[in-house]
C-alpha cells in the first residue's frame, strides 16, 4: 500500500472513536434517507396498488369511439374482439387476468329518494382476477344463477337506507335507449377507505345486465391485471409493453396504462422526492461539519508529524492528500455502514412491510387512500447515488483542513507543542 | 573543498513591531565527516542556524554553499528537493510517526525520495536498523520502544538515505544520562564508519565532550570555534 494511504488508514484506525463517530454521522444520514425513500415510495406504491386493484387496473382498454364520448358512458361502442384480445395476451406470463366491464348511467331509488349513479357491470368470476373488491366486501359476492343482485358502496347503501339482503330499485337506459327499472337484492356492500368507491359504487353482474340493459354481452371496457412486481419501474414497463402490444394489434382500441390514468398522483410523488433530496442535503451538511472538525482535529494533533514529513521532503500536496484520504476513508466507512443498514432495513420493509392503517390510521396520500400492509421499495439508483455522495461529502469536508496542513511552515510545525 | 560553507548568514524575524536579529553574520566552514556541536544559551540562534543549514528556513542575508553549489538561488521547491536528497534530521522528541513500525519509519525518507525499489528499501532499512542496535525490533511500533530506542530509530531514519549531513537538534535532551551516552556512541560510530557529517545543537555537556568541534554561539554570532585533538 502506498505510504500516504497507509499512514491515513492507520490514523483513522488509531482514532477509532473519532472515526466511528464521524462515520456514524454519515451512515445515519444515508440510512435515514434510504429508509424514508423506501417508506415514501412504499406509501406511493400503496396508493398506486390500491388504485390499480380497485379502479384503474394496470391497463384499461376502450374503443377509440368510446373514448371520444366517454363522459356519456355510451352503450354503443363495445369491444367486439374481446376473445382475440384475451388470446393475444394469454401467452404473457405477467398478465394476472383480463376483466370485462361496462359502465352505464342509472338512478337508484328507495321510493322516497332517487340518486343518479354510474353503474358498473362486472363479470363476477373474471373481475376478481384483476380487481380485489371481494377483500373489502361485507355480505356476499354475486351468487351463481341469481341475476337480480347488486353490490353498493357502504355510504351509498346507508344513504339509501338499505342493508345487506334488502332491496333497492335501479333505473337505467338500456342499450337501445328505452327506460328500464327493476328491483335488486343488495348482496353486499363495499367498505373501502376510498370514499369515492364507498359513496358511488353500484355493481351488477353481466347475467343481470344482459337482460336489464339489453347488453347482449356488450363490453365497453377491458381491464388488464398484471402480476405485482416488487419494483414499480418493472410494473410500469410491463404495462407499457401490454399497451404497445394492444395498440399494434388492434388499431381500433385505445389502451391506457395506470401511469396515464394516475398521472397526477405520480407527478406529485416525483415532486415529493425532490423535497426529500433537500432533506438529505441538510443531513449530509451536518455530517460534513463533523468530518471537517474531525480532520481539523487530526491536523492539529499531528502538526509535528506534518513537520517531520515535510522536513524529509514530502511535498505539501502529498501531506494534504494524506488528510483528504482520511476524510475519504471515513466517508467510505460511513457510506458502507449506512448502505448496509439501509439495505437491511429495506429488506425488512420490502419483505414484511408495515401495517400502515394500524400504525397511522387512515392515510391519504395526495388524495388517494392508502391502507393495509405497505411494502418498502428498492431504489438501487438512490442507494448507489447515496453511497458516492456520502464519500464525496466526507472527502470535500476534509479538503480545507488538509490544505491547511499542507501549507504549514516546516519550522513552525516542528516547533509546535 | 568544504562540504558546507556559510557566508555572512543573517536572519531577522519580525515580532510585532520589533525586529529580532537571530543571526548576525555567521561565517562557517564544515568539512565532510565532521562531528560538530553548536552550543550556546537559549535564544543564541542555534536552532535558527540549524534550520537554515537544513534548508528548512531561508536566511535574510548571506550565502549557503553545499559542495561548491550556492543554495541562495534556489526557490522553496528546489530547496525541498535538495533537502530530501542530502539532508537528514534527528529531533529532540524523536518525532517518529506513531502509526508506522520501526522499519516503516526508517524507510520513510526512501519512500519519499522514490528512487529505490521496494526490495532495496527493505534491505537498506533492515541493515541500518541492525547497525543502530535494534535488530529484531523492525516490526515494533514506537509506543513499544523506550526513549533511547526511539532515538536510535530516529538515527537510523536519518542515516538510511546516506545523507551529506545529519542535523540533530538537542538529540539527547529527552534522555537519561546513560541512554544519552549510549546514543552519542551510536552517532559517533556512524560518523566513524560511514564518514557522515553530524551537526548538533545542544546544551548537554556530555554531547560537547563527544564532539570533535564545538562552535559557541552568542547573540546570533560565533563567539568561539574550538577543534579538539583526535
Amino acid at each position: 500500500m502506498n505510504m500516504i494511504a497507509r499512514i491515513a488508514f492507520r490514523n483513522i484506525m488509531r482514532h477509532k472513536r473519532r472515526t466511528i463517530t464521524s462515520a456514524i454521522t454519515i451512515a445515519v444520514g444515508i440510512w435515514f434517507y434510504t429508509f424514508m425513500d423506501s417508506v415514501m415510495a412504499g406509501l406511493d406504491r400503496g396508493g398506486i396498488d390500491n388504485m390499480i386493484e380497485l379502479t384503474t387496473s394496470a391497463v384499461k382498454v376502450h374503443t377509440s369511439a368510446y373514448q371520444e364520448d366517454k363522459e356519456a358512458f355510451p352503450l354503443d361502442h363495445g369491444i367486439r374482439n374481446m376473445r382475440k384480445l384475451r388470446k393475444l395476451l394469454s401467452g404473457n406470463p405477467r398478465i394476472a387476468g383480463i376483466a370485462p366491464r361496462t359502465r352505464f348511467i342509472g338512478q337508484l331509488s328507495n321510493y322516497t329518494e332517487e340518486i343518479p349513479v354510474i353503474g358498473t357491470v362486472i363479470d363476477p368470476d373474471l373481475d376478481s382476477s384483476v380487481f380485489s373488491l371481494v377483500s373489502y366486501l361485507e355480505g356476499d359476492y354475486f351468487s351463481a344463477g341469481s341475476s337480480r343482485e347488486i353490490i353498493l358502496g357502504k355510504d351509498l347503501a346507508e344513504e339509501m337506507g338499505v342493508d345487506i339482503g334488502g332491496y333497492i330499485t335501479l333505473y337505467a337506459l338500456t342499450r337501445y335507449e328505452s327506460r328500464n327499472a327493476d328491483e335488486f337484492k343488495v348482496a353486499g356492500v363495499l367498505k373501502t377507505t376510498d370514499p369515492e368507491l364507498n359513496r358511488s359504487s353500484v355493481m351488477i353482474s353481466y347475467a343481470a345486465a344482459n337482460e336489464f340493459l339489453d347488453l347482449e354481452g356488450l363490453v365497453t371496457e377491458a381491464n388488464v391485471g398484471l402480476m405485482r412486481r416488487v419494483n414499480l419501474k418493472d410494473m410500469k414497463n410491463d404495462a407499457r409493453k401490454v399497451k404497445e402490444r394492444i395498440e399494434t394489434t388492434f388499431p381500433g382500441l385505445e389502451p391506457s396504462t395506470f401511469m396515464e390514468l394516475a398521472a397526477g398522483f405520480l407527478e406529485l410523488a416525483k415532486s415529493k422526492r425532490a423535497f426529500g433530496v433537500v432533506f438529505l442535503l441538510i443531513l449530509l451538511v451536518i455530517a460534513a461539519v463533523g468530518i471537517f472538525n474531525s480532520v481539523l482535529m487530526s491536523v492539529y494533533e499531528r502538526i509535528r508529524e506534518v513537520g517531520v514529513l515535510r522536513a524529509h521532503g514530502m511535498k505539501s500536496g502529498e501531506v494534504s492528500a494524506m488528510f483528504v484520504l482520511e476524510g475519504f476513508m471515513t466517508g467510505v466507512l460511513g457510506s458502507i455502514f449506512g448502505l448496509v443498514l439501509g439495505i437491511a432495513t429495506n429488506l425488512v420493509l420490502v419483505t414484511y412491510g408495515y401495517p400502515i392503517d394500524k400504525i397511522a390510521g387512515d392515510v391519504v396520500v395526495d388524495g388517494f387512500p392508502v391502507w393495509g400492509t405497505i411494502y418498502g421499495e428498492w431504489n438501487s439508483a438512490t442507494m448507489v447515488f447515496l453511497f458516492f455522495f456520502g464519500i464525496a461529502v466526507a472527502t470535500v469536508a476534509g479538503i480545507i483542513p488538509a490544505r491547511k496542513a499542507g501549507k504549514m511552515e516546516v519550522t513552525h510545525a516542528l516547533r509546535f507543542v | 573543498m568544504a562540504l558546507l560553507e556559510l557566508q555572512e548568514i543573517t536572519k531577522t524575524f519580525q515580532k510585532g513591531e520589533r525586529e529580532v536579529h537571530a543571526l548576525r553574520g555567521i561565517d562557517l566552514l564544515v568539512d565532510k565527516g565532521e562531528f560538530l556541536a553548536i552550543v550556546g544559551p537559549s535564544g543564541s540562534g542555534k536552532t535558527t542556524l540549524l534550520n537554515i543549514v537544513g534548508c528548512l528556513d531561508t536566511p535574510s542575508g548571506g550565502n549557503i554553499v553545499y559542495n561548491g553549489g550556492d543554495l541562495g538561488a534556489m526557490n522553496e521547491r528546489e530547496l525541498s528537493g535538495y533537502r530530501k536528497k542530502n539532508i537528514a534530521f534527528i529531533f529532540q522528541s524523536y518525532n517518529l510517526i506513531p502509526v508506522l513500525t520501526v522499519q516503516e519509519n526508517v524507510e520513510l525518507p526512501l519512500v519519499i525520495e522514490k528512487t529505490q525499489s521496494k526490495n532495496e528499501m527493505t534491505r537498506r532499512s533492515l541493515e541500518i536498523i541492525d547497525t543502530v542496535g535494534l535488530k529484531g525490533m523492525a516490526d515494533r511500533l514506537p509506543r513499544e520502544l523506550s526513549g533511547g530506542q526511539e532515538q536510535r530509530v530516529a538515527i537510523a531514519r536519518a542515516l538510511v538515505k546516506n545523507p551529506l549531513v545529519v542535523l540533530a537538534d538537542e538529540p539527547t535532551a529527552n534522555l537519561d544520562s546513560h541512554t544519552a551516552e549510549d546514543i552519542m556512541s551510536v552517532m559517533e560510530k556512524m560518523n566513524r564508519d560511514l564518514n557522515t557529517t553530524f551537526i548538533f545543537s545542544t546544551h548537554d555537556k556530555m554531547v560537547q565532550e563527544h564532539a570533535k568541534r564545538v562552535i559557541m554561539l552568542h547573540d546570533g554570532q560565533v563567539s568561539s570555534d574550538e577543534r579538539k585533538q583526535t
